[in-house]
């Protein structure tokens, strides 16, 4: 049996994990640049010309705040989570955490049934 | 700065053109190429900003990515598209035969100006008007999408909707010998209406003796006639004909806009001199009325034919690009 094309589906699971990883991760300040590069040293890929419109987004919505920096030799627009961010946060991982458990329970079933 | 990457900006900004945050989407894609570009490439020379560039995405798709998935017309509301443009059209269609038949303006500024149409201008009229009626009924339901409230769109429930018509799913096999037994037909009549032309230089008589025949009309209107009726005959043939080899709508649809351009031919001959036959002068004008209302009302049943045909093929297309 070959390997699932599991491409789409993975898309789609990615929307909402990314999420939960840009504001988990912008508890630090970050850019754009650095954000893609530690996710990648944490051995995930994310897509940049995904992430700048999901940096947007969360922005809109008052999760997170950016301001230029125009110190540097170029210029680099710093990210930081908001209260509400924080609070959205916490709801989003313990939606996270009860879907993992659900899974997990699932998993231990069917070994059973196996 | 180089020209590749303000080009490809440039690029990005023409598909976002509309958006406040423009300038600051740029700005933000600009510093994060250039970044890139020189930690992973040592500096940001044209080699390789085109390499970061060429990672980084199609223009168009970077855009999509910003713009709000918000379709022009959502989901609910699309199948409304099909249903009150149909239903729109037929009262245009309506419309269109009584100012044909009765010579009438209809104004209802300013939504209405239908002029006293002609025939062949009644028949060039009816594309334009659908074309009107589905950009009126998709321009109303763009401003619900937007609105973005839960409007429930009234529809009456009916026996059959025009949107919901499918395709025949009838046994291939069996469908097909249809459609073989009905060429064949077409294939004798018009051989058959051929062979009298040829003979006899019209297709219509008053009786039955092929040996002595008698012509129902004149000599040059009967020629004129018989060779639109044989063109109508020879178009039914041959779309039988391909349709042994497909079942694509466009076959039918194009053979309606065929017949209603024949039909259209047909409802332009005069009428005076027709008859080679004696008619008594009173009955005349009920004869041209009714010969008149009757092409009418064929044109009517194949424009919803047709409209039927372009419905079923546009939401084909709609489900294809969704």
């Amino acid at each position: 049996m070959t390997d699932p094309d599991i491409g789409s589906m993975e898309t789609e699971m990615n929307r909402g994990f990314l999420q939960i990883l840009v504001l988990a991760l912008l508890e630090k300040d970050m850019y754009g640049y650095s954000m893609v590069k530690h996710i990648e040293g944490l051995g995930y890929k994310v897509e940049e010309n995904t992430l700048y419109p999901l940096l947007r987004r969360l922005e809109k919505n008052g999760w997170i705040t950016g301001k230029w920096d125009l110190g540097e030799d170029r210029p680099r627009k710093f990210y930081a989570i908001t209260a509400d961010g924080r609070a959205m946060k916490a709801g989003l991982l313990e939606v996270w955490d009860n879907q993992n458990r659900i899974l997990n329970e699932i998993k231990k079933e069917n070994v059973h049934v196996q | 700065m180089s020209n590749r990457l303000e080009t490809y900006l440039e690029e990005i900004s023409h598909f976002l053109s509309g958006r406040v945050e423009r300038e600051e989407i740029l700005s933000e894609i600009r510093s994060h190429i250039l970044e890139k570009a020189a930690a992973e490439h040592g500096e940001a020379d044209d080699a390789a900003l085109d390499k970061v560039i060429a990672a980084y995405g199609q223009p168009r798709q970077v855009a999509d990515k910003y713009l709000d998935d918000r379709p022009i017309i959502a989901p609910a509301y699309r199948r409304y598209l099909f249903r009150y443009t149909t239903l729109l059209f037929a009262f245009h269609a309506l419309l269109t035969v009584f100012a044909v038949l009765f010579k009438k303006d209809f104004i209802l500024f300013p939504f209405l100006f239908m002029p006293r149409l002609g025939v062949i201008e009644a028949l060039m009229y009816l594309p334009t008007a659908f074309l009107a009626d589905l950009g009126v009924v998709t321009l109303v339901l763009y401003f619900i999408t937007q609105s973005g409230k839960n409007v429930r769109l009234p529809w009456p429930k009916l026996a059959v909707d025009l949107d919901e018509v499918k395709p025949p799913t009838k046994n291939f096999f069996l469908s097909r010998i249809g459609t073989a037994v009905g060429a064949v037909v077409m294939l004798a009549i018009t051989d058959f209406a051929l062979y009298l032309f040829a003979r006899h230089h019209t297709i219509f008589f008053v009786n039955l003796d092929f040996a002595n025949p008698r012509p129902l009309f004149t000599a040059a209107a009967g020629r004129r006639l018989s060779m639109i009726v044989i063109a109508m005959f020879a178009a039914s043939t041959m779309t039988l004909l391909v349709k042994l080899f497909t079942r694509s709508r466009w076959v039918d649809a194009v053979s309606n806009v065929i017949s209603l351009a024949l039909i259209g031919l047909l409802l332009r001959q005069p009428f005076d001199n027709l008859f080679a036959v004696t008619v008594p002068e009173k009955l005349l004008p009920k004869i041209r009325f009714g010969l008149k209302f009757l092409l009418l009302f064929i044109a009517v049943i194949v424009t919803v034919d047709l409209v039927q045909n372009l419905v079923v093929l546009g939401r084909k297309k709609l489900a294809k690009s969704a």
